[in-house]
């Protein structure tokens, strides 16, 4: 399934949690994915020659409490194993949620992929929100 | 592993941008060439293997139709002996004889040949395990830079906002907030499907002459209204 093609279903899907998809595919190839359980931080989609990989954008290392950034990423370091289908990383000076999936992966998982992530993203920055700025 | 340590180290150096390789182009060049290089060798060896397999095969059913002359023969050559035929008989085992060299000389060919499509057929096995080795590397590679496409967007974002404090604390108090919203929403929904699941009740109650009054009508006043007066 292209990026096209799951931006136009993720568009007239509702998922039984009552989670509504707003995608948009950008002119860079990444699929920009807002879901309605949780607007504010957006999942974005890109494809390599294997995986598919959402990943959410949570925050710069800037806007971590300066003296705080060895205690976030040991927290970090913590909690990851105990998030469910995501995993935290950080890319450049942005720490990251993501998640990855094979290209055959069924919509249907990849709809609850997505949900889940949205979710996610709000426990991990509710639990690290004391660490930022 | 060569790979992800040249990507930890370019990525540490500061090579977060769309565009910038992330590991030297050079090494990137150089595995794409292994691939195509062992793909063109697996495209070439299967090709002699085709071929090698074909003369395996035909000297394989030449050296099983000699061996059935071989049996055919000596069966003859005891008919021979067993008529008194000595002569015919010598004749026969020379043949027999001839037939067994040539037997023998095909079936060394034989060997010969099955060790070397088994030998073509090993080097293929390794020409894929090193395409896939690559392939992997590569994706490793692509993985990265799908990555920085998929957060440069977001960095421009968070440049764009970081002029406001607490951006994370805030857009959390937003979620929260919607959140508490589409909760209350569920609530009021509940609570106006118990309220119409009640009536609802209330109505069957009506209906199984259980509860309310059921005689309001002009009659039951009227009672009502002698008992007042004491008639």
């Amino acid at each position: 399934m292209s990026l096209n093609e799951l931006a136009f279903k993720l568009n007239a899907h509702l998922t039984a949690e009552d989670t509504r998809f707003d995608a948009v595919l950008a002119e860079s190839g990444v699929l920009e994915v807002i879901c309605s359980n949780n607007e504010e931080f957006p999942i974005n989609i890109v494809k390599t020659d294997t995986q598919l990989l959402a990943i959410t954008p949570l925050f710069d290392v800037n806007e971590v409490k300066p003296d705080k950034v060895n205690e976030l990423n040991e927290e970090l370091l913590f909690i990851s194993p105990a998030i469910p289908l995501s995993a935290i990383g950080r890319q450049g000076n942005s720490y990251i949620l993501f998640g990855a999936m094979a290209l055959d992966t069924l919509f249907e998982n990849i709809v609850h992929e997505l949900e889940v992530q949205a979710e996610n993203t709000v426990d991990v920055l509710q639990v690290i929100e004391p660490l930022l700025l | 592993m060569g790979i992800l340590k040249n990507i930890l180290t370019a990525v540490r150096g500061g090579a977060s941008e769309v565009g910038e390789s992330i590991v030297d182009a050079n090494a990137v060049r150089i595995l794409g060439q292994e691939i195509r290089d062992a793909q063109d060798a697996i495209g070439k060896a299967k090709q002699s293997l085709t071929g090698l397999k074909a003369s395996e095969i035909k000297l394989k059913r030449e050296i099983n139709s000699l061996e059935s002359d071989v049996a055919s023969y000596e069966s003859k050559a005891v008919q021979a002996l067993d008529a008194g035929n000595e002569a015919l008989a010598i004749e026969v085992a020379e043949r027999i004889a001839e037939i067994e060299n040539e037997a023998g000389e095909k079936s060394a060919e034989h060997s010969a040949l099955s060790a070397q499509v088994n030998k073509i057929n090993s080097m293929i096995r390794q020409r894929e395990k090193v395409i896939q080795k690559n392939g992997r590397e590569l994706e490793k590679i692509k993985t990265v830079e799908q990555l920085q496409k998929a957060t440069s967007s977001m960095s421009t974002n968070f440049a764009a906002t970081n002029a406001s404090e607490h951006r994370v604390s805030k857009a959390l108090e937003r979620v929260k907030k919607k959140q508490a919203n589409w909760e209350d929403r569920m609530e009021a929904g509940e609570w106006m499907e118990g309220e119409a699941s009640g009536d609802d009740l209330d109505r069957k109650l009506k209906d199984a002459g259980i509860g309310a009054n059921t005689s309001s009508g002009a009659s039951s006043v009227l009672e009502r209204l002698k008992k007042k007066s004491g008639q």
